[in-house]
């Protein structure tokens, strides 16, 4: 389940939470069993966190927490108070409104169709590469075991990372 | 041939190819920068204000008479704002339009009553059938007040089995009185004298198991009601909306134009599946009504595995093939059931599909086929990626790997012998759809000569393949080549519910085959706005229409900002199906350019007061011959917004592409009987090598060779992604997925740890060649992609499968789709005994 308000009429118990989203701390009044995943997308108006089972399977809300890939879905939110997080729309250069070099690969190489699961990807790839600047097949394929994309086939997938660590490490 | 695909940044491809067409370059889409940067809108993303949510209570049964409905103290919890049962919606509004109705009748001839309520009325049919739907501030109070609702059920008997079903021992429907709601049998040719004659007759028994689409996004949808039109607005991520728009606003008890389905311009994926979930349109434009307020549902994933409406086709096959000690094909005889769970759809269809490649790549003139379509305790079928081609294709290749076992011949020979020939083209089926171009026999040399190269020191060298066997990893490769039949009508969609008799008397003017609308206009910027009347969900049709539309205008893909209509302003168009729309909207672009330069250089010689002759277009800019004058698209905007009314700018036309086959006269007889019309036949061989583990089951796919032709490319770096993506669904149908069911009608598979989707760690390295055989049929010579991969994945992963085993005479190995390892197991213990 996932949800835009809180605001009924029935006593829920909240707790106050600061998070750092993308460099900024948000402070929120939250239920502990709001999942991250939804104090991304309805708290923090980050629609890039993408929900598509909710049971840890499909990583398409794959967001950086404290610099590793986690699946938001999988905690709550006040799980994260205090915590570092990163998500998709973290990456673009806002001035200049340039592609994160991830981001431009999987544009040039059409690694992404519906594009639901593409930030996960983009977001596991990060972390990927941040950890193996230069993965072979098979470590991209581990690195990337944990994100499903109904779309691509994932053959334009490797091509991205390939692409964005070249890019990334000029 | 090439197996790569140009990927320069856009301004790159742009400026490299100034003048050059864009067409034919696999330029990067358009719709990727608001997706990569979180900002693209799904419609889980869409929440208008003062927004309501709404959760349902959905039947853990599979097979119950609901006793009582106790919403009392659902009601009392504060955050409540309504609670709906079945008979709340009955007073006010209709059931959803059911899909069959000629052989499901009653005792007066009449199509006999099957309604199908928004929300289960005195008795469930299926684990996970909303029966309640509650709606309050969230999700989260939403499912805790859906917590609160009792509802008592009394259990019966329930049927899970397609086969079973037709003894109709437990009847779903009772006013129907049987479970069987369609049977039709064809005969094409002189299919007894071809058995009676043949040498040989081969049979084989094989099981698709129910497998779907299974996208990423779940469904949804939000209604507004407005009481002062009386009429709503509904935002929904719904396939086909302009087609399966009625399911809403018939069940509503509205008017086409009182009912808005909007599709967001970003969808999370469909492959067909999602044109069958109008429930939720219903549901929540209901509540809305109630509560004047906008009403939200957001299907989770549990609920989209067991009862989302989204599973697909489920058969049983026995097939029959007659051949000659020759290796001659002469008849072919298909029977089916296929299993449709609790209620009849518009999917129906996808048991006539199959028609339209009915013989698939080989010439066999005579040929029965007859299906059962078949109700069970199981969730509703939908339409998925291939809409029941996939099956057929299937069971086809598999009697062909035993025909050619009987015969004690190489599968490979035995199918190039009865392939279907170039000279032969346009080729006519037996079941009269057409074969537009193509040349089979080069494609399956092609494709052996990839396999060679394979042998010859590569994964199926003799002395890897002998090595491996020592580890008990069996290697094998069995090519066929297959067809996928693209750019559907719609017409032959009706034949189930069209009378027999009917049908026999029926004229080709009787015919009506949907084109494909297209919007244009040029604002006063310069700017060119397309809108298309179709949805999508990541195929890319912006990007084409704007490709295709500046080779046209002469003018950058960039300079071009593509939309979309919503049901009421578009026309009831067929949409986005069938691997239709890059036909479609091809030849819809190329109609709307003509249109549109058309008038602009009518308007610019008006204003220069000369003839037509005496003005040309070039690179967007009318030019007056002689050297005097010239005006940009922008003035030539602002000059048709001063002369003209808004209503009748000439720089804003539409254009209707015909169905291709409308006027083709091959397509008659097709056209006039309701059979399938498919005027595209895009074709391809490919060759999986797999390795089966004999001690485990498991089958790995070590590399996928596959050779493509899709007539003419519009964009190779789309086509391409449809054809990975297609073949990855494939891996995963071969291998991996399956509704699979209890006896009791218990679902097996309702989180992704049961229905197991392929990762980056089941797909292999596709490596793909292309030849491009222009269809004659279509404007651009494009032929359709949108299904293959899925529609001839299955097919060939299980041939090789059986070429794997060949040496270890296990009986029909991959006679059951998925080919999962425990079942796989089993036969390999089997043949050792
Ligand atoms: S939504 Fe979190 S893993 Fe699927
Ligand atoms: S692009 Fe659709 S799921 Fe990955």
């Amino acid at each position: 389940m996932s949800t835009d308000s809180t605001d009924g009429a029935a006593e829920r118990p909240t707790e106050e939470i600061t998070v750092i989203v993308n460099g900024e701390p948000v402070t929120a009044e939250v239920e502990p069993r709001l999942k991250l995943s939804d104090f991304l997308r309805y708290e923090c108006d980050l629609h890039g966190v993408r929900v598509g089972c909710e049971h840890g399977v499909c990583g398409a809300c794959t967001v950086q927490q404290d610099g590793r890939s986690t699946k938001s879905c999988l905690s709550y939110a006040v799980q994260a108070d205090g915590a570092e997080i990163e998500t998709v729309e973290g990456l673009a250069e806002e001035e200049t409104d340039s592609l994160h070099p991830i981001q431009e690969a999987f544009h040039e190489t059409h690694a992404l169709q519906c594009g639901f699961c593409t930030s996960g990807f983009v977001m596991a790839t990060k972390e990927l590469l941040e950890e193996n600047p230069d993965p072979t097949r098979e470590e991209i394929e581990e690195g990337l075991a944990d994100n499903i994309c109904r779309c691509t086939g994932y053959q334009n997938i490797y091509e991205a990372v390939e692409r964005a660590a070249d890019a990334m490490e000029d | 041939m090439s197996t790569s695909h140009p990927a320069e940044t856009d301004a790159d491809a742009e400026s490299d190819s100034s003048r050059e067409s864009f067409t034919g370059q696999g330029l990067p889409r358009v719709e990727d920068h608001r997706i990569l940067t979180g900002e693209a809108e799904y419609i889980h993303d869409i929440t208008p204000e003062n927004c309501l949510h709404m959760a349902l209570v959905r039947s853990m049964h599979a097979h119950a008479d609901i006793v009582s409905i106790d919403t009392e103290e659902a009601e009392a919890h504060p955050d409540c704002e309504l609670v709906l049962t079945a008979e709340d919606i009955k007073s006010e509004y209709n059931p959803m339009p059911t899909g069959v109705g000629r052989i499901a009748t009653g005792e007066d001839g009449e199509p006999a009553a099957l309604p199908e309520w928004a929300l289960a009325d005195e008795k469930v049919r299926f684990v996970g059938e909303p029966v309640v739907a509650v709606v309050a501030s969230d999700r989260y109070a939403a499912e805790d007040i859906a917590d609160l609702v009792d509802v008592e059920y009394e259990a019966m008997d329930a049927v899970a089995d397609g086969m079973a079903a037709r003894e109709d021992e437990v009847v779903l429907h009772e006013s129907v009185g049987s479970n069987v709601v369609d049977n039709e049998r064809l005969e094409f040719g002189d299919p007894d004298a071809a058995f009676e004659d043949a040498d040989h007759v081969v049979e084989g028994e094989y099981t698709w198991g129910r497998i779907s689409g299974v996208p990423l996004e779940t469904a949804g949808a939000v209604a507004t009601y407005d009481e002062e039109s009386d009429s709503f607005d509904i935002d929904c991520n719904i396939q086909l909306h302009t087609l399966v728009d009625n399911m809403i606003y018939e069940t509503l008890g509205y008017e086409a134009d009182d009912v808005r389905v909007n599709v967001p311009a970003d969808v999370g994926g469909s492959y067909g599946t999602k044109i069958g979930i109008h429930r939720y349109c219903c549901l929540t434009s209901m509540a809305s009504q109630q509560l004047e307020r906008p009403v939200k549902f957001e299907e989770d994933r549990l609920e989209n595995l067991q009862g989302g409406d989204m599973h697909s086709s489920d058969r049983e096959y026995q097939m029959r093939m007659a051949v000659d000690d020759d290796g001659t094909m002469r008849g072919l005889d298909v029977w089916f059931v296929d299993d449709f769970g609790a209620y009849p759809r518009y999917p129906i269809n996808q048991v006539l599909k199959p028609l339209s490649v009915l013989t698939n790549s080989y010439e066999i003139d005579d040929v029965t086929y007859e299906y059962d379509l078949v109700l069970t305790n199981k969730t509703s079928q939908t339409a998925y990626r291939g809409f029941g081609v996939d099956p057929h294709i299937y069971a086809l290749e598999m009697i062909v790997d035993e025909a050619a076992r009987t015969l004690d011949m190489d599968p490979t020979e035995f199918r190039r012998r009865n392939l279907i020939r170039p000279e032969q083209m346009p080729y006519t089926l037996p079941s009269k759809n057409l074969y537009d171009s193509g040349d089979y026999p080069a494609t399956l040399d092609r494709i052996e000569e990839i396999i060679a190269d394979e042998r010859d020191g590569g994964l199926l060298d003799p002395d890897v393949v002998a090595a491996k066997r020592e580890e008990g990893k069996y290697r094998g490769v069995q090519p066929s080549v297959i067809i996928e039949p693209g750019a559907s009508g719609s017409d032959w969609t009706d034949r189930q519910r069209t009378d027999k008799e009917d049908l026999a008397d029926r004229s080709r003017d009787e015919v009506e085959e949907l084109p494909e609308h297209l919007r244009a206009e040029i604002r006063e910027d310069g700017s060119i706005h397309a809108f298309l009347a179709t949805d999508s969900s990541g195929q890319g049709h912006q990007t084409l229409v704007s490709q295709l539309l500046a080779d046209e205008l002469e003018v950058l893909p960039s300079d071009i900002e593509v939309g979309y209509l919503d049901s009421v302003d578009a026309p009831t168009e067929y949409g986005s199906a069938a691997s239709r729309m890059a036909v479609m909207l091809s030849g819809a672009t190329v109609g709307v350019a003509e249109r549109l330069l058309a008038n602009v250089e009518e308007l610019a010689a008006d204003h220069w007061d000369v003839s037509t002759d005496d003005v040309t277009y070039h690179d967007g800019t009318v030019d007056r011959l002689g050297g005097d004058g010239s005006l940009s698209l922008a003035e030539i905007a602002e000059l048709d917004a001063e002369t003209n009314a808004a209503g009748e700018r000439r720089t804003r036309v539409s254009y209707n592409y015909d169905h291709p086959a409308t006027d083709l006269e091959e397509f008659d007889e097709a056209l006039t009987q309701k059979f399938p019309v498919y005027p595209t036949a895009a074709f391809g061989a490919n060759a999986p090598i797999v390795e089966v583990d004999v001690n485990t089951g498991s089958v790995e796919i070590l590399t996928f060779h596959t050779v493509r032709d899709c007539g003419t490319m519009l964009n190779p770096m789309i086509v391409e992604g449809q054809a990975h993506g297609g073949i990855a669904q494939g891996i995963g149908a071969a291998l991996l997925e399956e509704f699979g069911y209890e006896e009791d009608g218990q679902p097996q598979a309702i989180t992704l740890f049961d229905y197991l989707l392929p990762s980056i760690e089941n797909v292999p390295e596709i490596e793909m060649e292309h030849t491009e055989t222009p269809s004659p049929f279509t404007e651009t010579g494009a032929k359709g992609v949108g299904e293959g991969g899925m529609i001839d994945a299955p097919a060939s992963i299980a041939t090789s499968i059986n070429a794997a085993l060949d040496p270890l005479s296990v009986e029909e190995p991959a006679s059951q789709i998925p080919v999962a390892p425990d079942h796989l197991r089993k036969k390999l213990r089997e043949s050792e005994q």
